[in-house]
């Protein structure tokens, strides 16, 4: 039994987290300020809670050896599958739709920590197969695992997380060595399903791509509404940005959602070209340590939790900005660390968590 | 195996990379790439500001004693914010309940806007300040009682705006409307004047609107434009006048069963016009009912847009035409022998009657169309004419309102002019003129030969500061000599006829008119118009009255309908102006 050893704790990587999540409920301050409903709802409150809530959590999941984990798969996969169906059954009951359980005081919103199960179960699914990678049958018993928990997701639906986690799978697949024939062979399933898929996507999803893809000139007022106000607001930052509680599209609430989705909009706004750089780095550096445990990890199972964390963060990361600069169709994918959403914080601080665990428990021998 | 699997994952990571490169670049693009940033550029500058036109509020109008007679009060339109809705039943519900819309409408106009790029939706218009105090008091409400609710579905009132914007208002809704005119809206939705004073003035009561390029940004805001008030208006209308000489007119088209009636009163010394009373008249409040009150052709104003042939008064022209001319004296003799022939046409008497020597107040006392034919043939074509023009028959006469008409004066020289025109014409057939236009002529004779402008604005109040209309002459058709010798003729023969027009305590001169309404084949209709001019007091006259009742129906003629209106007029107007009875002010004046 490897112990705890907390020299080895990587604090530039906590020391990086604690100060995008604190330039995130500085923005979310700003997005929100002056709305009356929006303050009534106490964004910033609610954020700094589940922030600190986030680091308690955070310091645990690194003291424990991230190994238990892996004896705690099926427990962990399946309490996840019940939770997603019973929310998906009970949701389209009660509501009609339901990402969230309603505890009564808080949101959960389960499949922002779908995403962080899945990283545990491929991973330990991966290690315990690292031999067999090779072969198609273990490819396609890892997709039917993966499934079992996305389809809950599509259901909701929630097209973006289902496609993070999809993303995730792929990455550890890949990871774990997944045959050069195999990969072309997903290049081109990868390269169909998009078709084949599209007729099921909801309407509103469809409009969203075809938005994206084909800017129509007299598109509805609501549809380009969101990414003009963006753009706008990105745009009208400049070099330096027009300062902390001044942009105009933040401020004025020309721009949408602008605490969640879109809070790299009003980062850019108020802190300009510089400002989002800066945070950019940060979310790389981020990215970065979580390779450098990947690394140093003695075992596989470690390495692709490392490597599952850092594929969740830098994809969403990625997507997120990409839909701020119109570059990718319209997601719901939050901007980790900064966006608003408690699960989405929580669910990230987790995976730093987990990530810090590896790191801590990476050596076997103490001299 | 660790080594291959940090190479494989250094590959995904490089993929990554490429992404976040793109990222990157796209950032650079917006700062760097001028074109795109200035498209971005163009279209935040485009939604930062607006342009704002700041409508000044309209000026007042007021009587000549400063009682409002048209103001502006402040009232919504009540409209929603598409984007912001969250509940289309909650606004459908609570506008149908306080402001009585259709449910069914609403919740349509929220959920389906006609237009796809609509972001508001007007819902209703016009709605006064306590309803908009109650809607208010709902959302609170509303907003109190659900703010711990995240149900989608709960009751909401988001969306809903309340813009306020002035309306014209009447307190004294029909009263004067003639005069007034309304305040309604063009194609494009902005207030416009129509009719009377308020269309005459509309430029100058609007103001000037200011347009602003306004910052959205409240904090870039450094101050609002001050627009100033438009130009407010002093009518020399008299609301107590008004207000009775409209009941007069009523109470006359009810016992006399006329299809229509106008009084005018003026002030012969200045042409101020102290009262206009026509019918029909609009409630000015509700404007969009012009098209029920006002049946086809109906003018709007009788006494300024309708011409009529105004028959015997017009004998007032003649007579001072003739005087003036020196062509009769007023105790020139004339037999009447009860026909006359000018031109080729045969005249003869209202009653066909021979009445045989006559002195000029004789034929007028008892309104003798041979005898004024006669006259009007000593005075000739050449002089007769220019007279008539002299004093305004023809023209307009320039009172400031809107849509006047100048009527008809056919002259020697037209094609339709024919010479026994000069013979009718004297007794006011073959001639159409406005009420408006005979009292403005006749005032000449009531004011020492001097004819006044008509007028109705009194001063104008431009930015606080009062500048009054001086009257205008508009001419002096007869002499001062020819005006009182005829107004002595004009006041004995309504004296010594004992006529229905008197005013006990007051010497009154005065004139009836019946003409026969023309159809395409002559006079054959039977009816009539009835009129009647009459001023007093004659030493110094405070006031001239025009009555025109339109077919009368319990007797043709002026003498029997007209002429008591105006004692009942000119009754009421010597309490009101607060003129003392002649004996009294004889006594006041000899001290």
């Amino acid at each position: 039994m490897r112990r705890t050893n907390w020299r080895h704790f990587d604090f530039w990587l906590l020391g990086a987290v604690a100060v995008l999540t604190i330039v995130g409920v500085t923005m979310i301050r700003s997005a929100v300020a002056g709305n009356i409903e929006l303050a009534e709802l106490d964004l910033v409150r609610r954020q700094l809670i589940f922030a600190g809530v986030g680091f308690v959590v955070m310091i645990v999941i690194a003291a424990i050896d991230y190994r238990l984990w892996a004896s705690l798969n099926r427990t962990l996969y399946y309490g996840m599958a019940v939770v997603l169906a019973v929310l998906f059954i009970t949701g389209a009951v009660l509501f009609g739709s339901a990402r969230w359980f309603d505890t009564g005081v808080i949101l959960i919103q389960p499949s922002e920590f779908a995403k962080l199960v899945m990283v545990l179960v491929l991973a330990d699914f991966f290690t315990r197969n690292k031999e067999l990678v090779g072969q198609l049958s273990t490819v396609g018993r890892s997709l039917l695992l993966t499934m079992g928990i996305v389809i809950w997701i599509l259901l909701q639906p929630n097209l973006s997380t289902s496609i993070v986690i999809i993303v995730i799978w792929f990455a550890l697949l890949w990871a774990a060595g997944l045959r050069v024939k195999h990969l072309l062979l997903f290049g081109l399933a990868g390269l169909v399903t998009p078709f084949i898929g599209y007729p099921f996507l909801a309407e509103y999803q469809q409009r969203r791509i075809l938005n994206f893809l084909f800017q129509d000139p007299e598109a509805r007022h609501g549809d380009i509404y969101n990414i003009q106000q963006a753009l706008i607001s990105i745009g009208s930052g400049g070099w330096l940005g027009k300062g902390y509680g001044y942009g105009s599209q933040v401020q004025l609430r020309f721009l949408k959602i602008r605490w969640s989705d879109y809070i790299f909009s009003a980062m850019a706004e108020e802190f300009g070209f510089i400002g989002t750089t800066v945070v950019m780095f940060l979310l790389l550096f981020v990215i970065y340590r979580c390779l450098r445990a990947a690394r140093l990890s003695r075992d596989t199972f470690g390495a692709l939790i490392c490597y599952g964390v850092a594929t969740m963060l830098s994809f969403q990361a990625i997507v997120n900005i990409g839909v701020n600069l119109n570059m990718m169709p319209a997601t719901g994918l939050t901007l980790p660390f900064i966006s608003y959403g408690g699960s989405s914080l929580l669910s990230a601080l987790i995976g730093i968590g987990l990530v810090e665990s590896v790191v801590l428990h990476h050596k076997s021998l103490e001299f | 195996m660790n080594q291959e699997r940090f190479l494989r994952y250094a590959m995904l990571a490089g993929l990554l990379t490429i992404l976040a490169a793109m990222i990157a670049g796209q950032m650079l693009r917006f700062q760097f790439d001028s074109e795109q940033a200035a498209k971005i550029r163009r279209r935040a500058e485009a939604y930062s500001r607006s342009a704002q036109t700041v409508y000044p509020a309209r000026g007042q109008i007021y009587d000549r004693w400063g009682h409002l007679l048209a103001g502006n009060t402040t009232v919504y339109e009540v409209g929603v914010e598409l984007q912001q809705v969250l509940n289309p039943h909650s606004i459908a519900l609570t506008l149908n309940v306080v402001l009585g819309l259709d449910y069914a409408q609403v919740r349509q106009a929220v959920e389906n806007p006609a237009s796809p790029d609509a972001v508001y939706v007007v819902l209703d218009d016009f709605v006064p300040q306590g309803k908009i105090d109650l809607l208010e008091q709902y959302r609170t409400d509303i907003l109190a009682s659900t703010s711990a609710s995240r149900d989608k579905d709960r009751p909401s009132l988001n969306g809903l705006v309340f813009t306020p914007h002035l309306q014209r208002t009447y307190p004294e809704h029909s009263l004067a409307s003639n005069v007034l005119g309304f305040v309604g809206r063009d194609q494009e939705g902005r207030a416009i004047g129509y009719f009377g004073v308020e269309a005459r003035y509309d430029d100058q009561l609007a103001g000037q609107p200011v347009t602003v390029w306004m910052p959205n940004d409240p904090k870039l805001v450094t101050e609002t434009p001050t627009v100033p008030e438009g130009t407010s208006l002093i009518l020399t209308i008299d609301r107590e006048v008004q207000a009775e000489m409209e009941a007069v007119l009523d109470q006359a088209l009810e016992s006399s069963g006329a299809a229509s009636g106008t009084i005018v009163v003026l002030d012969p010394k200045t042409g101020e016009i102290l009262a206009m009373a026509t019918t029909p008249r609009l409630d000015l409040n509700k404007y969009w009912r012009y098209d029920q009150v006002f049946k086809k052709d109906t003018p709007f104003n009788r006494a300024i847009s309708q011409a009529y042939e105004p028959g015997s008064v017009f004998k007032v022209f003649t007579m001072a035409s003739a005087l003036d001319k020196g062509a009769v004296k007023p105790e020139t003799t004339f037999l009447d022998t009860g026909v006359i022939e000018v031109g080729g046409v045969y005249i003869y008497n209202w009653n066909r009657g021979v009445w045989g020597p006559q002195d000029m107040q004789g034929c007028l006392q008892h309104s003798l169309n041979v005898c004024l034919a006669w006259v009007a043939t000593q005075i000739g074509t050449g002089d007769f004419y220019p007279y008539l023009n002299a004093f305004g028959i023809g023209h307009l006469t320039g009172v400031d309102m809107a849509g006047e008409m100048s009527g008809r004066l056919k002259v020697p020289g037209d094609a339709d002019w024919y010479e026994a025109d000069l013979g009718t014409n004297s007794f006011g057939q073959g001639v159409a003129a406005t009420p408006l236009q005979m009292a403005a002529g006749i005032a000449a004779v009531a004011n020492e030969g001097k004819m006044m402008v008509p007028h109705v604005v009194k001063a104008r109040i431009i930015d606080g500061v009062q500048y009054e209309t001086e009257p205008r002459i508009a001419g002096m058709p007869i002499s001062a000599d020819t005006a009182k010798n005829l107004q002595v003729l004009l006041a004995r023969s309504l004296q010594d006829e004992a006529s229905t027009a008197l005013v006990e305590g007051y010497k009154i001169a005065g004139k009836t008119g019946t003409a026969e309404i023309p159809t395409p084949f002559g006079y054959t209709s039977g009816q009539t118009n009835a009129s009647f001019v009459g001023w007093g007091p004659v030493d110094d006259p405070r006031f001239l009255v025009y009555i025109w009742l339109e077919k009368p129906q319990s007797s043709i003629w002026g003498s029997e309908v007209a002429a008591p209106v105006f004692s009942e007029a000119a009754s009421k107007l010597v309490v009101l102006l607060n003129i003392p009875p002649d004996r009294e002010r004889k006594a006041l004046y000899s001290q």
